[in-house]
């Protein structure tokens, strides 16, 4: 498929997920109360990305594909349109066609035991579904199977002229660690520059990262009340959106600050109305659980709220959720990227698990376990984090040490044939049975 | 077991200086056992004795706010005669005479005991994180910095950093029985006192890190691997690699403008 065939097709899909998401809008705003307007506002940002994008295909615009944790923010003070690679597999549930990509994704002969949020953008670049950016930013980290997404889109007739970067991750997490990708970042800043036509702003930079920082400091006090017992929100609301709010859209925009603000002042009200996650007559918060990983977007319908009702078992934390990230120093361009790349390279969630050394799944399940009152530990187990199967043994033995019961499902979070949703919650509540939880 | 004493002899000259430089010091002697270290406290101490979280709006003080400066480390020896039990040192304002301020904070605990060992040390790192075990005080959960608050009610009964420095050592003791001796040490005095602990005490947390890596070895699991490309002896090899996949995208003009070979 040549670039202009590409074009149309992928603008027909991107404009349909455009116009699921107004739709999502629109039922939004019949939500009454706080957290309608939450949703609205959120929806509003990611609405607005969309139209960018197409704006930019439609006008032959610059606009780059890349990931979270490329730091946002720099396309942001460049004024640099962007969308992630990775993008669908995280539009959860409501993009209705995942299943059949997937399938289609298989039918393509891409193994099965590639992590399916990979399997599926190969597939979209080879079926011309994702727009053909300007330049791309490649991810070396955090895992092997990363980067078979960019020797694809090397390949493919509309894809291969584009222009690709990829920041080199250091092993270690040590100062020298992160001046390198401090400078890694430089270059890239450099690339895009190059290659989009788009300056970077020194200026415009520090604003943009004290706003961004704006943002972290209310998404870290939201994850305080968090703490609470009950927890003012389960897995609707909260931890998800907070990082695509902070790391997808436009990061460093003060329509983010102003959707913290509203996230804040929701959980502050449930809070001061002694409510917790489910607004059910008579319910009740017993179980209080920390899902160590990205929600299971496939089928996260068929497991969370049936959670929350049978078990009156809360996600009060999970991987995405948490909050490692230390601000922004913007008192210079030095301590500017070097937060900037603190931030990239050893906070941005998996990429903090998966990259980094095995200690961080100790010390977090620790932490987060005394602070947020944790009664259960969740290791998904998603087929895609290898990585993480390899720290099984260290996470159960953290648990144990903490006293609190570690569950290891085993699963794909993107395709609900893998363990399906049925054999999930049985397995689940099992073992709360067995535990004598709830 | 000595990897924290250098810590503890610069954290002691760091207070003679202190001292010396003239900073308000203030100093409280409270050597004993657990229970004698709770009794008489204005607050509870112990599993939810803060089952609530201190909201903005009930905050009276905040602690250790990045921007304001923070620093906190455990350092521990089994030499506690280098260590005067129950002693708490104060530097600068304390919480009573702080009302909706937001102090620098840092916060040494040294700790002591003759049979304190490498087996001990998660358990005593763990015990810094007090989580809901002292009334009206929240620690915020970050990974990096030290950063709480204090409820307007807890400051109302009294909560000062004697009551806290108390909390503190009653919290260690009871967790690590093996403990004999705690000294705390905070600093509220100014950002740079407080950066200068922190310039002091940060070779701790390498320290850490490599007892975490050897106690999980024994165990059986690799935190770490213990190889990059510096200790590779196949480096020059894998070098002459990438020469020769420069050379060759060059020859043949494939290389792309921000491609890395």
């Amino acid at each position: 498929m040549d670039r202009d065939a590409v074009r149309e097709k992928s603008l027909a899909r991107y404009k349909q997920e455009r116009d699921w998401f107004a739709l999502l809008r629109e039922a939004t705003k019949l939500l009454p109360g706080e957290e309608g307007r939450l949703q609205e506002k959120l929806l509003t940002i990611l609405l607005d990305s969309k139209e960018t994008v197409v704006d930019c295909v439609e006008n032959e615009k610059s606009f780059i594909a890349g990931y979270f944790c490329n730091a946002p923010e720099l396309f942001h003070a460049m004024d640099l349109p962007w969308y992630m690679l990775m993008e669908t597999p995280f539009l959860a549930a409501s993009a209705p066609y995942l299943l059949s990509d997937i399938e289609g994704a298989e039918n393509m002969g891409i193994g099965t035991d590639l992590c399916t949020a990979i399997r599926l953008p190969i597939y979209y670049i080879e079926n011309g579904l994702m727009p053909v950016p300007s330049a791309v930013l490649g991810l070396l980290y955090p895992c092997d199977g990363a980067p078979m997404l960019h020797q694809v889109l090397e390949h493919n007739k509309a894809w291969k002229d584009v222009p690709i970067y990829s920041c080199d991750p250091p092993y270690t997490s040590d100062e020298r660690a992160v001046e390198y990708f401090a400078d890694e970042l430089r270059r890239m800043a450099d690339f895009l520059q190059k290659h989009t036509g788009k300056t970077l702003d020194m200026e415009k930079l520090v604003e943009v990262c004290e706003e961004s920082n704006k943002s972290y400091t209310l998404w870290q006090d939201y994850n305080e009340l968090r703490r609470n017992v009950p927890c003012p929100h389960g897995w609707e609301i909260g931890g998800a959106q907070a990082f695509a709010i902070s790391q997808c859209f436009v990061a460093g925009d003060p329509r983010c600050t102003d959707w913290f603000r509203q996230l804040y002042k929701c959980g502050e009200l449930k809070i001061q109305e002694g409510k917790g996650a489910s607004a059910t007559e008579g319910w009740k918060e017993k179980i209080r659980l920390f899902w160590f990983d990205i929600m299971p977007y496939g089928w996260i319908f068929e497991l969370m709220p049936w959670l929350e009702e049978e078990w009156g078992a809360v996600i009060v934390m999970d991987m995405f959720s948490n909050f490692p990230y230390t601000l922004i120093d913007t008192s210079s361009e030095k301590t500017i990227f070097h937060g900037l790349a603190k931030r990239n390279l050893l906070d941005a969630p998996m990429i903090r698990q998966a990259r980094g050394t095995a200690e961080n799944f100790s010390n977090d399940i620790g932490r987060i376990v005394k602070d947020y009152k944790i009664d259960c530990v969740i290791w998904p187990g998603h087929m895609g984090h290898k990585d993480g199967a390899a720290t099984t043994g260290i996470m159960r033995e953290t648990c144990r040490e903490l006293a609190v019961p570690f569950l290891h499902i085993g699963l794909d979070l993107f395709d609900r044939r893998y363990t399906n949703p049925e054999e999930v919650r049985t397995k689940v509540s099992e073992y709360f049975r067995g535990m004598g939880l709830g | 077991m000595a990897r924290f004493d250098e810590y503890i002899e610069k954290v002691s000259r760091y207070i003679e200086e202190m001292r010396s430089g003239g900073a308000r010091a203030v100093e409280f002697d409270h050597p004993g056992s657990p229970e004698q270290l709770r009794e008489g406290l204005p607050i509870g101490v112990g599993p939810n004795a803060n089952p609530g979280i201190v909201l903005r709006s009930d905050t009276f003080v905040e602690l250790g706010n990045p921007q304001a400066g923070s620093c906190a480390a455990l350092l521990w020896t089994d030499r506690p005669s280098l260590i005067r039990d129950g002693r708490i040192t104060l530097f600068g304002p304390d919480i009573q005479e702080s009302a909706d301020a937001s102090l620098p904070f840092g916060q040494i605990l040294t700790v002591g005991g003759n049979d304190l060992g490498q087996e001990d040390h998660e358990k005593l790192q763990q015990a810094q994180h007090v989580a809901d075990q002292i009334e009206g005080y929240m620690v915020r959960s970050a990974s990096q910095n030290l950063w709480s608050r204090i409820s307007k009610d807890a400051a109302a009964k009294g909560f000062d950093f004697e009551t806290l420095g108390r909390a503190l050592m009653d919290l260690v003791k009871t967790g690590a029985p093996a403990v004999s001796a705690v000294e705390v040490l905070f600093v509220t005095t100014s950002k740079a006192d407080v950066k200068r602990l922190d310039g002091i005490v940060s070779g701790v947390r390498e320290i850490n890190r490599e007892i975490l890596k050897e106690t999980w070895k024994a165990r059986g699991y690799d935190l770490d691997c213990d190889f990059d490309c510096t200790s590779c002896k196949d480096q020059e090899i894998c070098d002459d690699i990438r020469d020769v996949i420069v050379a060759r995208k060059k020859k043949t003009g494939s290389e792309k403008d921000g491609e890395r070979p």
